[in-house]
């Protein structure tokens, strides 16, 4: 299933299904930012110390801005505005990997989610660095770089919440139960798949898949903590989704939805 | 010494207290304190303070900390149901800014020798105090932008004023939090104005909420000076070098016109202008209300000090945990991979 | 009542390449990466921030205020050193003068 290679200046318009397929994967990785987004900054006011509320509360700002990248780009590829994907879109809409919709849960989740996250949007980026969409290239090395902080941040959490004590350890292996299928689910293929490979556009997740697992398996080890054997917790890319993203957007899109008006 | 008026009466600056008893050699360095704070330099916390001064310092501090976390509560609630991507990502950051005021404040506080378990313990058990504003509740997301013009506005203008306080590490923050709050003031006039020019069902909720919030603002200034037993003590030793009511004054000289310049109304019969002083007259706040709030009967203060201890709670494990894992550390197997300030 | 609040680290913050590291405050954190990954947001999230220093409070040994006026003031001055306690171009001007000398143009 050949397509046409793009060349460098070929920003913005793209041939017609590749500019589909390509606003599929830009979808599905600002349906995941800006849910996270928002389940991260449930912890604001709530967090177990000050100095670690005031953190979370800056992982949470810079997800919901990386969405607002992503939602920009597929704007210019034809999409609506940002608010209005975000707003007034319903749940099948969502491409979201059903990770990010689950309550935030204890702290051990949150982390837990955290770093699984992180590090797949580390092994995404790294590839996208090189994508033949210039636009998606450019954006990827700007985020990436905002990426080390979140880096740092999950892996120093997990280190020490994987085996400080037996409460600790006990609360990150339940965690890491439920967050792990979900977590697969990052590397379900949004539809498009093949055609963006084809030009470039992204390595398959399979791949990506492979390399976050390399990369989160040792620092798991060193926590003490077991991986799961699991089957993928797979949907979320085809808008199946579980009872917690209606919820959710219930919360979220509440006020923008009320009618009352359309600019705040 | 007229100060200023309010209600067309003129109000005397109050009388500064007396200097507590002790013998001579403790006159002898209340006098060298008090020359100091005279030629406007500030206390260290390894000077020699009288207690009193120590005392007050660490009420004062740690209520105005415990107002800053508790004050991240009805703010926060909105966080998720912010209407436009913009809005959440500012409304996260602004409440953000009242944790790291906490931190700051906290800190301040701990120079004069409280820990900060100490003084979550006693926000928690009820036995602190904290600004009777922030147990109000914020029924809409109008709220929002009332409490980030009106308490975020009456805030800045304390918050100036303690800035050039006598206690060297109270002072510093409070010039690192003003710097802040210009974000703030901003966005909080930017998210009123946009409802307040908006659609009569965003000016409607608007109004409402300016109605909810305009006495609690005048509350954030404390107590009527003939009601504050405080404000002599902390005048004299220039913790504070403005009283409650000409912050209150200056207050509602610089909100008023910008809520009425808008056509929405402040629930004030008595409010006018008066062009011969520059001021405006104003009804005081029910003083009985802001007594019984701050006594811990408030319409959110059972709640949030709920959210608050339960937040607490549901987060030792992972600060005992922490503090294990710390312990564990030998020299030999640390994880981090910070490197050290090689000089 | 036993703290969990972890112990105190100083921050020092060094604004941009060339600049000192200044004290902005301290952070609660279990050790010193954490208290480095922490200062970062409650003192630098705002940019402005090229290095980084955390300092466990319990290290830093500070001179006492009793003391501190004896022991930073000099009783007796101390004029040799500073570069007020010369003056050469008095001597300079009277030793040209003597000697016919005249200074260039230029000066």
């Amino acid at each position: 299933m050949a397509s046409p290679s793009l060349k460098p200046n070929e920003a913005v318009s793209l041939p017609d299904p590749l500019r589909e397929a390509v606003g599929h994967l830009l979808l599905a990785m600002a349906d995941d930012e800006v849910l996270l987004g928002h389940r991260d900054a449930e912890w604001v006011g709530h967090a177990p110390i000050l100095e670690a509320d005031i953190a979370m509360a800056s992982i949470a700002q810079d997800e919901i801005g990386h969405a607002v990248l992503w939602y920009s780009m597929l704007q210019a590829l034809g999409w609506p505005d940002p608010d209005r994907m975000a707003y007034f879109r319903d749940p099948p809409e969502f491409r979201n990997a059903t990770l990010v919709e689950l309550p935030r849960g204890d702290w051990a989740f949150t982390v837990v989610r955290q770093f699984l996250f992180d590090y797949a949007e580390k092994v995404r980026l790294e590839a996208l660095i090189d994508s033949a969409y210039p636009p998606l290239a450019a954006a990827a090395t700007k985020v990436r770089r905002e990426e080390t902080y979140h880096l740092m941040h999950s892996r120093a959490w997990v280190l020490r919440l994987g085996d400080a004590t037996e409460e600790s350890h006990r609360r990150m292996q339940a965690a890491l139960e439920q967050a792990w299928p979900h977590a697969l689910g990052l590397f379900e293929p949004a539809p498009g798949e093949d055609l963006r490979v084809a030009a470039g556009i992204q390595p398959p997740e399979a791949e990506l898949r492979v390399r976050w697992k390399a990369e989160v398996r040792p620092i798991l080890e060193a926590a003490s903590l077991k991986i799961p054997e699991a089957e993928p917790a797979y949907g979320g890319r085809i808008g199946r989704h579980t009872e917690h993203l209606a919820a959710l957007l219930a919360d979220f899109q509440m006020v923008a939805r009320s009618g009352m008006g359309e600019t705040w | 010494m007229i100060a200023y008026r309010i209600r067309g009466h003129p109000v005397p600056v109050p009388e500064q207290a007396p200097p507590p008893q002790g013998g001579p050699e403790y006159e002898a360095r209340l006098a060298e304190f008090e020359a100091r704070i005279a030629r406007g330099e500030k206390i260290e916390p390894t000077d020699w303070m009288p207690e009193e001064y120590r005392q007050q310092l660490i009420r004062m501090i740690s209520q105005h900390a415990h107002s800053e976390i508790v004050g991240m509560l009805p703010e926060g609630k909105w966080i998720p149901h912010a209407p436009t991507l913009r809005r959440k990502l500012i409304l996260i950051a602004k409440v953000q800014d009242e944790g790291g005021h906490g931190q700051l404040l906290y800190r301040a506080a701990e120079t004069l020798g409280i820990s900060r378990e100490e003084m979550i313990e006693a926000l928690l058990a009820g036995k602190a105090k904290y600004s009777v504003v922030f147990n109000y509740p914020t029924p809409t997301w109008a709220d929002v932008a009332a409490i980030g013009l009106l308490i975020d506005g009456a805030a800045v203008v304390n918050q100036l004023m303690l800035a050039q306080g006598s206690y060297g590490p109270y002072a510093r923050a409070m010039k690192r939090i003003c710097y802040e709050e210009s974000f703030h003031i901003k966005q909080g006039y930017d998210a009123f104005v946009a409802l307040a020019t908006g659609t009569p069902a965003q000016r409607q909720m608007m109004q409402e909420a300016v109605n909810r919030w305009w006495y609690p603002a005048l509350m954030l200034f404390g107590p009527s000076d003939r009601d504050s037993v405080h404000t002599p003590m902390l005048l004299r030793w220039r913790i504070k070098t403005k009283t409650n009511d000409q912050l209150r004054q200056e207050f509602v000289d610089q909100y008023a016109p910008m809520v009425l310049r808008l056509g929405l109304t402040i629930p004030d019969p008595n409010l006018r202008y008066d062009p011969e002083t520059g001021h405006w007259h104003f009804s005081e706040p029910d003083w009985e209300e802001f007594w019984r709030v701050i006594r811990g009967d408030g319409p959110c203060n059972a709640e949030r000090m709920a959210a608050r201890r339960r937040a607490h709670e549901e987060g030792r494990w992972v600060r005992e945990a922490l503090a294990a894992k710390a312990a564990q550390q030998t020299n030999g197997e640390r994880n981090g991979r910070h490197a050290v300030a090689g000089l | 009542m036993a703290d969990t609040q972890w112990p105190v680290y100083e921050v020092f913050l060094q604004e941009k390449r060339g600049d000192p590291h200044v004290h902005v405050g301290a952070v609660h954190a279990p050790d010193p990466e954490m208290a480095l990954i922490l200062a970062k947001e409650q003192f630098a999230r705002r940019g402005r921030c090229a290095s980084l220093w955390v300092v466990p409070a319990a290290a830093i040994y500070a001179s006492q205020a009793e003391e501190a006026e004896e022991l930073f003031a000099s009783a007796l001055e101390k004029e040799y050193r500073e570069p007020r306690g010369f003056r050469v171009t008095e001597r300079v001007r009277r030793w040209m003068e003597r000697h016919g000398q005249s200074l260039p143009e230029a000066e």
